[in-house]
């Protein structure tokens, strides 16, 4: 049977469109990181385990695995249901467009402004001192010199603060030349930063589209799966009523319900109690099913 | 002031909750950018943005604008009459052509000063 999956715990392998390992201790998640990718866990051979099924479609991550403390983004999920089963959306082609344009968008790196700005910092102050040093040197060997004094050692002072003056100044120069430079750089990075934020806006608001389409297409179906579902056995249902809205049910029951909508190929992980058996869930969710015991 | 300009959609989201949460050092809010005060509280929460989200974060010190500090009497004067204009198509070139208004190519050549 083409559906069919195959769960190997250590050794033992479980094989059926309806797998029952709630007799081991197995934690849920492993083994949805397990369906989402076979290789994941080959570790020890005493606790390796690996499932053998199709490959999970997006849905899967929003309702792989239920259990009891499951709670799902409906609306979310429902339209990854929806395109489970196909379902297309008028934007779907502006949709391909800009993420096609997102994906092409190269972003150069932001230079360095940070080592920029720091060489910069301290240069101004530095070129200050230097100058005073340089103008009290001067107003001293003009004192010697009035009083008939030797300003020979002021002099070769005062031309090595000259020295270190032009000296700060051409840091400055330079520091100054550098980080604007950089800031020129920068712009660039931004300029195209600022179209990719403005294409992910956009996306964004393209996405919100197709959501209330999608959601729009499996409302129905969504509806009748919460309804079948609270008339399911195992749980009480105290929110649930005939006006009920179908979007704020409990979060395993929109799970479940979510699942059943969907066109699933890899198998749901159940780690709650809503059915009589793995083969009734399987049947009602129209899905290959693992049944694990619920952590903890 | 700081001016704080964000260039993701991430960024923004942080810059909004920022100024929602420290309203008292944020001067004015422009969608995903805002002018915050002068302090180092307002530094401090900027640098936090810029920690988080990198080059999609750009602060800069803005400076008060004088108009009487910064320019010369003719570029006041020329603002003031280019405005009160009697004919509106006319650009500014074709205005200042010919009067003692300052030539556009002379002001684009010209910073203001530090």
């Amino acid at each position: 049977m083409s559906d069919e999956i195959a769960v190997r715990v250590a050794g033992d392998c479980r094989r059926g469109r309806a797998v029952d390992c709630s007799d081991r201790s197995l934690d849920p998640e492993r083994v949805v990181s397990a369906v989402r990718d076979e290789t994941v866990d080959r570790s020890a051979s005493a606790t390796a385990l690996s499932v053998t099924c199709p490959d999970p479609r997006p849905v899967h991550d929003h309702v792989g695995l239920v259990e009891p403390a499951t709670s799902v983004r409906t609306r979310t999920a429902l339209a990854a249901a929806a395109r489970s089963r196909g379902a297309e959306t008028p934007v779907d082609d502006d949709l391909r467009s800009v993420r096609a344009d997102l994906a092409d968008l190269a972003v150069p790196e932001t230079p360095d402004l940070r080592a920029a700005r720091r060489r910069l910092a301290g240069t101004e102050s530095a070129v200050t001192e230097c100058r005073e040093r340089v103008a009290a040197l001067r107003g001293r060997i003009q004192a010697h010199r009035d009083a008939g004094r030797d300003a020979t050692d002021l002099e070769a002072e005062l031309a090595e603060a000259t020295a270190t003056l032009a000296e700060r100044e051409t840091e400055r120069t330079a520091a100054r030349e550098a980080l604007s430079m950089v800031r020129r750089k920068a712009r660039t990075s931004r300029d195209a930063r600022e179209r990719r934020r403005r294409l992910e806006d956009r996306l964004a608001n393209l996405e919100r589209s197709a959501r209330e389409h999608l959601v729009e297409a499996v409302r129905d179906s969504f509806a009748a799966a919460v309804a079948t579902a609270l008339r399911a056995p195992a749980e009480s249902h105290p929110d649930s009523g005939p006006d009920a809205d179908p979007i704020a049910v409990d979060g395993v029951t929109a799970a479940l319900a979510v699942a059943r909508v969907a066109d699933l190929r890899a198998p749901v992980v159940l780690a709650c109690d809503r059915f009589d058996s793995p083969t009734d869930a399987a049947t009602w969710l129209d899905a290959p099913v693992i049944r694990v015991s619920p952590r903890g | 002031m700081l001016l704080v300009v964000t260039y993701s959609r991430a960024a923004r989201g942080t810059l909004r909750n920022v100024c929602r949460t420290h309203e008292g050092c944020v001067v004015r809010r422009f969608g995903r950018a805002a002018l915050l005060a002068e302090t180092e509280f307002a530094a401090f929460q900027a640098l936090r943005l810029r920690e988080k989200h990198g080059g999609d974060v750009q602060i800069e010190r803005t400076r008060p604008f004088n108009e009487f500090e910064a320019l010369d009497p003719d570029v006041r004067e020329a603002a003031r009459a280019y405005e009160t204009r009697d004919r509106p198509s006319v650009p500014y070139s074709n205005f200042a052509a010919g009067t003692d208004h300052p030539d556009p190519e002379r002001l684009r050549g010209a910073d203001l000063p530090r």
